[in-house]
Order: C-alpha cells, then structure tokens, then sequence
C-alpha cells in the first residue's frame, strides 16, 4: 500500500487528464457546458467521497459534501485560472473551504508561543519569482522523485490533516523524526535543496 | 529543480500550515492563516506549495462508488440554482467576450467585476467604448473601461480628481501615454479625451470621486436623462 504514490504511466494519464479539466472549466464558464460539467463529476465526484469518507463521514453525508462541492464548482466556474492552479488543486481548495465552514470543533493544533507564525521575519521575504503555475509544476515534479517516508507523512499532514502528534503515533515514529521528515519534504517541494 | 535560497530560512512547515491545506483547521485560525498570507509572500508561496500537495493526492485517490443517480441530483441542482445562486454563471455569461479579459484581472479587482456583471453588465458609451459599473459608493465611483484600439473616450471633465490606473493595452490624452501599470491622474479642471493605443484592446480602472461630467453631446445627453 505504501510506497511510490506515483508511477510513470500514471504520470501521462494525469497530465492529460489535466488537459481535458481545464478545458471543461473554461467550457462551464463561457456556455455553462453539462457535458463537460458531467465530465468533471465523474471524475471527481467519487474521488471526494472516498477522501471525506476516510475523513471520517459517513456515506451520505459524504455524498451530500460532494453535491455541494460540485455545485461550487459550476457556481463558481468562472473565477478558475487555469494560469493559477490545476482543477484538482482548485477543487480540493473548494472542498476545504467548504470543510472549514463546517468546522465546529476546536482547533485541534494548539497554539504555542514559539508558533513560528507568531513572529515576524527577519528578512524580506525571498523573491516571489516562483509564480502559482511554477510551484505548482515544481511540487508535482518533486513528488515523483520523494522517498516513500517522506511522501507518506507529506500525505498524512497536508492531504489527510493529522497533526504531527497523530502521525508519529500512527507511523510509531518519534515526534522529531515526523518533524524533521516533513520539513526535509516540503524543502524539497519549496524547490530549494536540503533541509536546515 | 532545485534552487539554494540565501540566507535563514524564512518560513516554516508547521501544523497549523498543513493543517489549514487540508481543512482541519477552525475558521478562525483559517482567516488568521489567510491574512497572513496576504502580508507575507513567503507565507502565500508555501500555502501554495501545500495546496498543490493536496491537489496532487487527490488525483490518486482511489474513487468511491457514486449512488446511481448522483449526477441527476447534481443537475436538479443546478436547474433549482435559486436569482442569487445562479448569479455566477449568468455574470459569465454577461461578461461575453469579454471574460478571458476579466479572468485576466488580479484579485480582488476580478472578483468586483464579476460581480458587476451579475448587477447590469457593460454599458455601451460609444460603439466602441464600454464601461462596468463597479457598484458606486455615494461618493466614490469606480469603472472598468474597454476600449477598442484607436477608439477614444468621450471629452469629459470631472467633478473630482479621477485616477486611471491602465489594466492591459495604453492611452494616450493631452498629458502623455499611459500603459499597463501606469496611473494617470486628473483633476476637476482637466478636460480630456483619452485615445487608445492601436495594438489592441485598452482596458483601465477609473476611480473618481463624483463621478464623471460629459461636456459634449453626450454630456448635455446625461444632464437631461438625469433629470
């Protein structure tokens, strides 16, 4: 189950597949295309289910998410870039909005003073050169070429939302090595080399 | 591709970051997340790095079956998109042609014309001179223009001072040429009449304050519909 997510041949399937979800974007904004509409539910449609059914909801109220998320997306059709994102990357990001609007429950992390969000930098911010599309290209290129360890925690906290706490007790790994995994993977996808 | 950055590090991975990409995080600490993305840029370029993580996994997530008739409830959706609901899609449908331009807009001026589409669309000010209301405040007034290559805008002087920031293309009028980026500014004493570049469509942000004075035909036209 583990291990390389990815693999070549998937690699030129994806790429495609890209392709032809653009393009039905651009076709629900301009003319409000149902067949192009209908393509993107296909796809997606069971691919979200599954990931908020791991998420913990339960079929019907999986499916329910999914609607809404898919109205979202007709709804909002013409704000997508494609120069921006890709339509998976701009989906999740529907998902997760809607998810967050839904969130009750406390803030599961807790914040702690030496929260690194909580101080300033101490130095201009490097140059915005990578723009969204190039980060974007960058991470997915990186993700080919991530040791399975890495990818997996990547995953866990960036794609299934565990904390670093759950993770390291669900892969029985110590708390340092989770962090510094994750900051060694994210280095990588940052598109800059190395960790500290 | 691998880039060494100088200098210390200038953001972190931490939970509150990937919790946030996945949607685990409450709304507070969500919005706290976004505007400090908004006023740090290295916070915005690693909030981008973990949504396309994000994007990536969920093209290889195994799908789930669908029950059968999910794709007529989707659609009976759509059809019952309430006036409001459906305000999207129809402003993309009002924008026309015109919507790769606005798609092109930076944010959040985008989002205002978008939805100044959905409240009346563009005006038509000469044949080839258009404007979109971008939902004028008492005393403020702020338009898109777009105007065909060659073609110029109707003299007018203003009430107030009126700023024209140029979006794509240029314009020239009696001050010097204008293009994408540059503001030209004007006063209540400035009649002008601004000419669009000829290699293609000029599109600006005007923002003034009390809006626009026609001084010719059409101005006396506006003075008596006004009425």
């Amino acid at each position: 189950m583990r291990g390389r997510v990815l693999t070549l041949a998937r690699i030129d399937n994806a790429n495609s597949d890209r392709a032809i979800h653009s393009a039905c974007m651009k076709k629900i904004a301009v003319e409000q295309c149902r067949t192009s509409f209908g393509r993107l539910f296909e796809y997606f449609a069971p691919r979200l289910k599954n990931y908020l059914k791991r998420m913990g909801a339960d079929d019907a109220g999986a499916e329910e998410a999914v609607q809404d998320v898919m109205l979202t997306v007709w709804r909002k059709a013409g704000q997508f870039d494609e120069s921006q994102a890709s339509v998976s990357t701009w989906i999740f990001r529907i998902a997760r909005n809607r998810q967050i609007d839904l969130f009750r429950k406390a803030a599961r992390p807790e914040l702690s003073p030496d929260e690194p969000m909580l101080h300033p930098p101490e130095e201009e911010a490097p140059d915005e050169t990578l723009n969204r599309a190039q980060i974007e290209r960058n991470v997915r290129q990186q993700l080919q070429t991530l040791p399975a360890e890495q990818l997996d925690l990547l995953k866990a906290a960036f794609y299934d939302g565990l904390s670093h706490t759950e993770i390291a007790e669900a892969f029985d790994l110590p708390l340092g090595t989770v962090k510094s995994r994750i900051r060694l993977a994210f280095n990588k996808l940052r598109g800059r080399l190395g960790g500290d | 591709m691998s880039r060494q950055l100088s200098g210390r590090e200038p953001s972190y991975v931490s939970e509150l970051y990937s919790a946030y990409s996945a949607g685990q995080l409450s709304p507070a600490f969500a919005l706290m997340i976004e505007t400090q993305s908004a006023l740090r840029a290295d916070i915005r370029a690693d909030l981008y790095v973990s949504d396309a993580i994000a994007g990536a996994m969920l093209e290889e997530e195994a799908p789930a079956l669908m029950s059968p008739n999910a794709f007529d409830k989707a659609l009976r959706a759509i059809d019952t998109l309430g006036e409001s609901e459906d305000r999207r899609v129809r402003a993309a449908a009002r924008a026309g042609s015109e919507l790769q331009e606005l798609l092109g807009l930076p944010e959040p001026l985008r989002e205002r014309a978008l939805e100044a589409c959905e409240a009346g669309g563009w005006r038509r000010m000469t044949g080839r001179v258009r404007r979109l209301d971008l939902g004028s405040r008492p005393d403020v007034h702020a338009h898109l223009y777009r105007i065909e290559p060659g073609a110029s805008v109707p003299r007018h002087s203003h009430h107030g001072d009126e700023l024209t920031l140029v979006l794509s293309g240029g314009f020239s009028d009696a001050s010097g040429n204008y293009g994408p980026g540059d503001i030209a500014r004007q006063t209540p004493d400035d009649t002008h009449k601004p000419v669009a570049d000829n290699d293609g469509p000029c599109l600006v942000l005007a923002v003034s304050e009390g809006g626009l004075k026609f001084t010719g035909v059409l101005g006396l036209l506006q003075r008596l519909t006004r009425r």
